[in-house]
């Protein structure tokens, strides 16, 4: 029986740029880093070809004329997050790319604060510096919970942490500053499923592991938007099984949620919120 | 009239009767279309497409309400062809649909069509013959208001206004797609990186949820079966709109976008580099503005929105984007340096696979469990979505700051699929859309109550109503006068934009006397809808999905409203039937794989039914033996798992490799030469397994399992096959382009084998 050997030749060589033509054209950049984010955007191996300048921010693009035009080059440079004179990138690319690496944008546009997720893309955000009232409910209600444990009162503790779970899920993001809106971003699943968890038992201790995490997620929410008092941040070495643990107060006297009559004084205060 | 003897009154009469007359003459608008083959290059190649009047898209055909259309049409092509008036109520006889409401417009005819334009807004117009829309026959239809309407609205109908019509461009023949449409050639999938395979499963943490998907006897699914090369806007796929009637566009214009999406079988996303968008029409009726981040219009919709330009100096971007997000066409608005909208990220395709594995249950019935879905409120592919539902979950267990963990400890959340409820941006849904004015039918009208539950098989392409396609369903007789209200379910894993001939239909949404009115309904996978209209125009209105494909494969009606006698059809019987089987048409599949140890191949005509394939294993010498099985079989049931067939086998050979002449029964075989007539069937199992069981005349059985086409990579595909004559075999193919593969297999007659394989 015949057998046939197929061979397979494979011919690399230099992706040759048929059609050429060469053109030279300004795009905004920093870094090096820009330089091979322009570059691996503009390239298409054979179509064309980009070498950009990081002093003169000037590109030497050279395509083919029958596969591509200009335009199509500096839309993919764009839409990596680097603006020309043709195209403005999207703000929600631009605030994407590494800070080094955030160039001074020619065209500047006023009112949108540039977000980091594309979902805002089409909002308006405004900063705000009044106290952001939907949170003050969060924050209330997670002091009403910490008061119930000090008393070591379960089913205090489960009903308190209903008004938090209300108050968790009345929030809205858009009354959010920036700041506040990425911490509840990274926070609001673990409030809400820890504050339910609370309210499922009235089992004081079983609340209190979960009061472990829901106290951190409320620190870092209470860190970037005011309370209308100083809190204190309270740590005690022996909670969570001698891991220690933190909670939140409006009083600097120490009383232990973890541990409550049993021992309702041990701890200090480690940092205080202005 | 003697002239000699004219009498002044009559002539007086005469007189009145002119200037009456003249007082309420209709402008006649006309327009001559000359229809031609042409060749264009929108994606690099040069290939066949249908222009009118030298371009594509057709031209503008503009009117105003109360004008009289005279559209001539002169066929310049080498087959026939029509023209439908998508939207656009008119006698039944001008609705431009071959062998419904007229014959076809025969190659070097010229056709006239004639309607007084009775309604305003913007529609659209297409060929109704065969994939002709594919290729170029589409084009914007717009009617204006009167000047002394009284629905005018300021600020919205007063803007500076442009048609534009969205289109696709692929460089395969659109015959060719429809046939590996029904031939489940998966290349549409390799070319837009959704094949699902194995190892990508593997790859993303989902090979559990492919497996799943496999043993639902579900193949890889995506929200559009054909790959597009160009997506264009008017013909381009990217334009400036710089000024309006001369004058330079600034910051604060707002601009009236007339939308009609003359694509044969996409989605598109619409969305705006500058702010929101403000919803004010849709399919030509007027609706109350509504503001929103962004839109999907289905097939052959249409949408009026209003864009403002927000900043000096810079053009903005009106994005399409394909639903698969493969593909999209820009519309800059403004002038000055271009400000893009950053593009929407690819699916997450394996999400969307669990997705449908929860909602699917073995039987092939959709299980909605208790979600009572409608109005496209609730998306289930919102679980694919990256922008809605965060990037895709990364293997290693940090979480990552991003909308990902809300989709993940929602499992019970009833609004786990409403992206309005899940993100901030607005999208539109059916339930938001409400008229400015009472829609409500006359309450003296008699109603009919129908109900349709669509129906359709991935695996086999064949898509229904009630699972029966066209040919298999008489017109649906409707009293003139009576109000139609028909309820739709969607059992099928696509969803379907449904379009009614000849009337609007109010939706029922919630909005009660302000119902609006449409004549395509987009119907999600799972959703009930139920839409009215008045029936008070006689004729054969075709109802029928508006994705081409699923067209031509009988997801069609047709209602007979009164007893319409259409004086270009004086056969309608006849004519139906030809229609009938336009929407049923055999589709032909061939492969060989020319092989080191023989040809290995096989060829099948199937329609929506029935299938006539042939499998040949040819050895290139006696010692392998020739070996060549025809079966002509009938699907049973909507999943169509089940298929009985006669069969005829016929095999010759000397001294096989293959000793074995008795089979596991026992039964002794005559494998050296036999013809044999067979009955038997074949069943899909679990993990698409073909199970074939046979009977031959002279009293021999045989089992079979076979499993062809296992996505083990993108390009890489596996089979197997093994039955009790102890026979079996195992591939491995590699797929180079839609034509061709290199194929390795060891064959228990013919030993091992490598070889070319070539497909059609």
């Amino acid at each position: 029986m015949a057998t046939f050997a197929m061979v397979f030749v494979f011919t690399a060589c230099e992706a040759q740029i048929k059609n050429e033509k060469k053109e030279n054209v300004k795009i905004y950049g920093n870094c090096n880093m820009c330089k091979s984010t322009i570059e691996k955007a503009g390239n298409i191996n054979k179509i064309a070809k980009v070498e950009w300048n990081k002093d003169t921010k000037m590109a030497a693009i050279a395509y083919d004329q029958k596969a591509t035009n200009l335009d199509a080059v500096l839309k993919r440079i764009a839409l990596a997050g680097y603006d020309s004179d043709s195209f403005r990138a999207p703000d929600d690319v631009y605030a994407k790319l590494p800070e080094c690496c955030q160039y001074e944008r020619a065209i500047k546009t006023s009112a949108k604060t540039e977000m980091a997720h594309t979902g805002h893309s089409g909002h308006d955000m405004k900063a705000t510096e009044q106290k952001n009232q939907s949170l003050k409910a969060v924050f209330d209600n997670y002091f009403d919970v910490k008061d119930a444990l000090v008393k070591t009162d379960g089913k205090l503790a489960s009903e308190k942490a209903k008004g938090l779970v209300k108050a968790v899920t009345a929030v809205k993001m858009n009354e959010l500053n920036t700041e506040e809106h990425n911490v509840w971003m990274k926070v609001l699943n673990n409030l809400k499923e820890d504050a339910e968890h609370i309210v499922e038992t009235t089992d004081a201790k079983h609340q209190r592991d979960h009061f472990i995490t829901l106290s951190k997620s409320v620190y870092e929410l209470l860190k970037v938007s005011k309370y209308e008092v100083p809190v204190y941040y309270q740590f005690c070495p022996m909670a969570n099984d001698g891991k220690g643990a933190n909670w939140l107060s409006k009083e600097n006297a120490v009383k232990n949620p973890y541990y409550g009559s049993q021992m309702l004084t041990c701890g200090k205060t480690v940092e205080t919120i202005k | 009239m003697d002239i000699k003897n004219y009498n002044p009154a009559k002539l007086l009469l005469l007189l009145v009767m002119l200037t009456a007359g003249s007082l309420h003459a209709q402008k006649v608008v006309r327009y001559d279309l000359y229809v031609k083959d042409t060749l264009v290059n929108y994606a690099g190649k040069e290939k066949r497409a249908i222009a009118v009047n030298g371009q594509i898209p057709m031209p503008t055909l503009t009117f105003t309400e109360g004008d009289i259309a005279e559209i001539v049409v002169h066929n310049q092509l080498k087959e026939s062809t029509s023209l439908h008036w998508h939207g656009v109520f008119l006698p039944n006889k001008e609705d431009g649909v071959p062998y419904l409401t007229q014959e076809p417009i025969a190659p070097g005819a010229v056709y006239t069509y004639r309607f007084p334009i009775i309604q305003n807004g913007t529609h659209w117009y297409h060929s109704h013959s065969g994939l002709q829309e594919q290729i170029g026959m589409y084009g914007n239809f717009v009617m204006k208001k009167r000047e002394d309407d009284k629905t005018f609205r300021k600020g919205i109908d007063d803007l500076p206004t442009v048609p534009i019509i969205l289109s696709e461009w692929t460089n395969l023949n659109p015959d060719n797609i429809d046939r590996m449409l029904h031939n489940a050639n998966d290349w549409a999938a390799i070319k837009k990186g959704a094949t699902q395979s194995y190892v990508e499963a593997i790859r993303e943490g989902h090979f559990k949820t492919k497996l799943k998907n496999e043993w639902k006897r579900m193949l890889a699914m995506d929200v559009s079966d054909v790959y597009y090369d160009k997506i264009l806007i008017n013909g381009a796929n990217s334009t400036d709109l710089k000024s309006f009637d001369g004058k330079k566009l600034k910051a604060g214009d707002k601009v009236r976008l007339r939308i009609s999406n003359g694509g044969a079988s996409s989605y598109f996303w619409l969305r705006y580099a500058g702010g929101k968008m403000t919803v004010v029409a849709s399919d030509g009726n007027d609706v109350e503005p509504i503001e929103v981040d962004r839109l999907i219009i289905a097939v052959s919709e249409t949408y009026d929105v209003v864009v403002t330009i927000p900043e000096e100096g810079l053009s903005y971007e009106f994005l399409a984007t394909t639903e698969d997000r493969t593909q999209s066409a820009s519309y800059f608005i403004g002038n000055g340096v271009k400000q893009l909208i950053s593009p929407l990220p690819r699916l997450k395709y394996f999400e969307g696979m669990k997705m449908m594995n929860d909602m699917m249950k073995m039987n092939g019935d959709l299980d909605d469990m208790g979600m009572n879905m409608s109005l496209n409120q609730m998306d289930m592919n919102v679980v694919m979505y990256p922008e809605i539902t965060g990037d895709a979950k990364q293997k290693d267990t940090k979480q990552k700051t991003d909308h990902s963990q809300h989709a993940m400890n929602m499992d019970n959340d009833p609004n786990r699929y409403n992206a309005n409820a899940l993100a901030d941006i607005v999208t539109l849904n059916y339930a938001m859309l409400k008229s400015p004015y009472n829609t409500v039918l006359p309450k003296e009208a008699p109603v009919k109550e129908l109900k349709f539950t669509l129906t359709g098989n991935m695996n086999r392409y064949v898509w229904s109503m009630d699972n029966k396609i066209l040919s298999e369903t008489d017109k649906i007789p409707v009293k003139k006068g009576e109000v139609l209200r028909i309820t739709i379910y969607n059992n099928s894993m696509m969803r379907h934009p449904m379009h009614l001939h000849g009337f609007d239909f109010r939706i029922i949404n919630g909005k009660g006397e302000n119902a609006p009115l449409k004549n395509v309904m987009d119907i999600m996978p799972m959703e009930t809808n139920t839409i009215e209209f008045l029936a008070n125009e006689e004729g054969d209105w075709f109802f029928h999905c508006h994705i081409l494909y699923h067209m031509m494969a009988g997801m069609n009606r047709v209602f007979a409203v009164g007893d319409y006698e259409n004086p270009y059809l004086p056969d309608k019987a006849k004519a139906y039937k030809m229609l009938q089987r336009e929407s049923n048409m055999p589709h032909f599949m061939a492969q060989n794989d020319f092989a080191t140890n023989g040809n290995d191949g096989e060829a099948m005509l199937q329609n929506a039914r029935w299938s006539l394939g042939t499998e040949w294993r040819l050895g290139y010498n006696d010692m392998h033996g020739y070996e060549v099985e025809t079966h002509l079989g009938r699907f049973i049931g909507k999943m169509q798992w089940f298929m009985p067939f006669i069969g005829f086998d016929w095999r010759y050979r000397r001294m096989g490799e293959d000793e074995h002449e008795k089979n596991i029964f026992g039964q002794k075989n005559k494998k050296d030469s036999r013809s044999a007539v067979s009955l038997g069937f074949v069943y899909t199992l679990p993990m698409l397994v073909n199970f074939q069981a046979e009977v031959y005349h002279d009293g021999i059985a045989r089992l079979q399992l076979m499993r062809e086409d296992i996505p083990i990579s993108k390009r890489l595909r596996a089979g197997f096959m093994a039955n009790t004559d102890l026979e079996y075999m195992v591939d491995l193919r590699y797929v180079l382009n839609k034509n061709m593969g290199v194929r390795t297999h060891y064959d228990s007659d013919m030993g091992f084998g490598v070889g070319f394989v070539l497909n059609y």
